[in-house]
């Protein structure tokens, strides 16, 4: 399948979660943020790279190896291009999690948020507990178009961004710069 | 069905920011927090962690006596003539926690002026009330989180990002505009605001006044020479020169060995001087107006309350063991609403409101006057800190004295500019406490965060990658911090901008302040006592 087959099958995330490293104070606002609000199954969590404390935030990468990876379908990109969990169909095998290069999900070598890999829930009904971020999609559905996933939200100075990748110069979006190297964030490998 | 509104919006006010923390209904009687919908106002782990600490299961719900074997519960009227009789003859010292709304700080004053037998004292951290003191004596002008944007450089003594993030904004906003913008940083602990500095101040603990005093001197205001003429401090004096408006942000770090008096007057002077205003990080949103009140009425200072060891000392949601790691600070009785260390130690223990089931007006950003409504009501049976005062001096048989009249929260005292203080020295490795964004002050609150615990199950020992080598310290893995025969265990992180010879730990992990204890008349005056690295 080629790139532009691929555009016009697979749908696109409009908006990502765009980190300024030049602005983060390592205050873990959003891992709190994520921890209080989503039934403390933490998706956005820290971690040191150096001396340097990180967030680590899902990229919702174009080729997701999430999704390859799930036995069971569980993990979806959604019409909105977002990768999502389904509940009911997740069985906590920590598939997802030994597949994403980025280490973002955690599993029990990497509970970078908190949660081990196969949580076993006892409030769930499918009994298993995968944290993935949905970018929040409970407040994005219900608030008009200024409304942020929690964790940009909660970052106290401007660190993290909810915009169109496309957009980050217009917008004045230092996405990667200064103290840190690469040139594209939601690449993968 | 519950008659409990869908949400409540109230603010934190466990930092002078006063971010927007919202409590949204999930059940009957249960509850979880959000953040602003919108981006751009922020909230720090420490208001995501309120609603949990609201509705913690150690919550403290009901009066307890100490028994030998343990706490029993009893009932107020039990607990208050304990207290009564425990101070027959001496007298009571109320220590009241310095932020509450100033409504309940100007009611229990008023009935402690009806009560001969009692005094009050409102309880800050010992460096904060110092700094204030300071800043209240030079006459500078307040500057709030959002005005810095409007600065034109920046001066930041201690870690002021990590006492409040929020003020990093307009510091990151106004270097994004023009990255030409001086940012000078004397953090003795290389915290996370040193990663942001155009200069770095070079400078030992304690000396932090006379590094602001040679900054200062470079940039031409007209203070005393230093003692110490730092050529890093000349360089970043000199930086600054051309500011027509700039922010000094502060924040009076624990057991620092430095005068904070000095450093906050020295930070207005220099603040007026180049046309700003000083941002002073204070743990609590109510610091300055606990200290106007506290003026307004007389009220003594935590240091004179734990000198007076003659009277009966009473806690009301304050930890002063907690503040100055010293068991010599416990009180008879304790109310509260998590259990802390001065609660462990206390005879009577009594049930509190935390701060955010107040209402009340707050003195944010050290100068705007906000009315904060409560995020939630106490629960059933649990006092407010005003009515924990009224209820001892009822049972005392104390008349119900007049409504008290809430002082102009505006109107500075005008204390005496303080006396310089020679820079200490210090041999060995120091141990120094660091702001941490998580936790507020001594942790008594945030410590029973479970978010806390999940992501930072050990406190995190920041060391340099010398005293790392000496050790035997690896990065990342575990360690014990021993010192005067207690042990922390830690999780190390080497930081190459950490001098040799300093190992910092977070100030709000309850340990902590044990291992270095501080005097509350002089907090500069830590009692250091040698420590030992282990891995």
């Amino acid at each position: 399948m080629d790139a532009q087959t691929q555009t016009q099958t697979e749908p696109v995330i409009r908006k990502r979660i765009l980190i300024d490293m030049d602005r983060c104070v390592e205050c873990r606002s959003c891992a709190a943020a994520c921890y209080y609000t989503h039934g403390n199954m933490p998706v956005v969590g820290s971690a040191c790279s150096g001396a340097a404390l990180l967030p680590v935030l899902c990229r919702q990468c174009k080729s997701a190896a999430c999704v390859e990876a799930c036995p069971v379908e569980a993990m979806i990109r959604d019409d909105n291009g977002v990768v999502r969990r389904r509940l009911f169909k997740c069985i906590g095998c920590g598939s997802c999690a030994r597949a994403c290069p980025f280490g973002v999900l955690p599993t029990p070598d990497n509970p970078a948020a908190g949660a081990p890999a196969g949580y076993r829930s006892t409030d769930r009904i499918s009994g298993h507990g995968m944290p993935k971020c949905d970018l929040c999609e409970d407040r994005l559905v219900e608030g008009n178009g200024d409304a942020v996933p929690r964790c940009v939200a909660a970052c106290p100075t401007g660190a993290l961004a909810f915009a169109d990748e496309h957009e980050a110069d217009q917008l004045g979006l230092e996405v990667l710069g200064g103290r840190t190297t690469g040139d594209d964030p939601f690449k993968r490998r | 069905m519950s008659s409990d509104p869908p949400s409540a919006v109230s603010r934190c006010t466990l930092c002078p920011a006063g971010c927007e923390v919202e409590a949204v209904r999930t059940g009957p009687g249960t509850w979880r927090v959000d953040v602003p919908r919108e981006a751009g106002r922020g909230c720090c782990p420490r208001g995501s962690a309120l609603v949990e600490l609201m509705t913690h299961r150690r919550r403290i719900l009901y009066p307890a006596l100490r028994a030998a074997r343990g706490c029993h519960a009893t009932d107020l009227n039990v607990a208050m003539r304990t207290i009564l009789s425990a101070a027959s003859g001496k007298g009571v010292s109320i220590l009241l926690d310095g932020n509450v709304p100033a409504e309940q700080m100007a009611k229990a004053a008023a009935w402690c002026r009806a009560w001969d037998d009692a005094a009050i004292s409102f309880v800050l951290e010992p460096t904060d009330e110092q700094l204030l003191l300071g800043t209240e004596a030079s006459g500078a002008e307040y500057l709030a989180d959002e005005e810095l944007a409007t600065c034109d450089g920046f001066v930041i003594v201690g870690d002021a990002f990590a006492a409040n993030p929020r003020c990093a904004r307009g510091v990151l906003d106004r270097r994004q505009e023009n990255r030409r913008t001086p940012v000078v940083a004397i953090d003795p602990a290389a915290g996370t605001a040193i990663k942001f500095a155009t200069h770095h101040v070079d400078v030992a603990p304690g000396g932090e006044a006379d590094a602001l005093r040679a900054v200062a001197k470079a940039a031409g205001a007209e203070v005393e020479p230093p003692d110490v003429d730092d050529p890093s401090a000349q360089t970043a004096g000199r930086a600054i020169t051309d500011c027509t408006r700039l922010g000094v942000l502060l924040a009076a770090e624990y057991a620092r060995d430095a005068d904070w008096r000095q450093v906050g007057y020295l930070a207005g002077e220099l603040a007026e001087a180049k046309g700003g205003g000083v941002a002073p990080q204070t743990v609590g949103a109510n610091a300055l107006a606990a200290l106007r009140v506290g003026h307004a009425f007389g009220a003594r200072t935590l240091a004179e309350s734990l000198a007076d060891t003659s009277r009966v000392r009473v806690a009301v949601g304050c930890d002063p063991v907690g503040i100055t790691g010293r068991g010599e600070a416990r009180a008879f009785a304790a109310a509260a609403a998590l259990p802390n260390a001065t609660t462990e130690l206390a005879e009577v223990i009594l049930p509190a409101a935390m701060s955010s089931e107040l209402e009340g007006t707050y003195l944010l950003n050290q100068k705007t006057i906000t009315r904060v409504s409560p995020l939630l009501s106490p629960p059933a049976g649990v006092m407010r800190p005003a009515q924990v005062v009224a209820a001892l001096a009822s049972a005392a048989g104390v008349a119900r004295p007049a409504p008290a009249k809430l002082p102009d929260l505006t109107q500075r005292i005008a204390p005496e500019p303080p006396q310089r203080s020679p820079t200490p020295t210090a041999d060995g490795i120091m141990l120094l406490a660091c702001r941490q964004a998580a936790r507020a002050g001594s942790g008594a609150l945030t410590g029973h965060s479970s978010w806390l615990s999940a992501a930072e199950a050990l406190p995190e020992l920041t060391v340099s990658p010398e005293d790392a080598a000496a050790a035997g310290l690896k990065h990342l893995a575990p360690a014990t911090v021993t010192s005067d025969g207690r042990v922390v265990q830690v999780r190390v992180r080497v930081a190459p901008e950490l001098p040799a010879g300093r190992v910092v730990l977070p100030e709000g992990h309850p340990p902590v302040r044990s291992l270095i204890p501080c005097r509350a008349d002089a907090p500069h005056a830590t009692q250091r006592n040698p420590i030992s690295l282990e891995h």
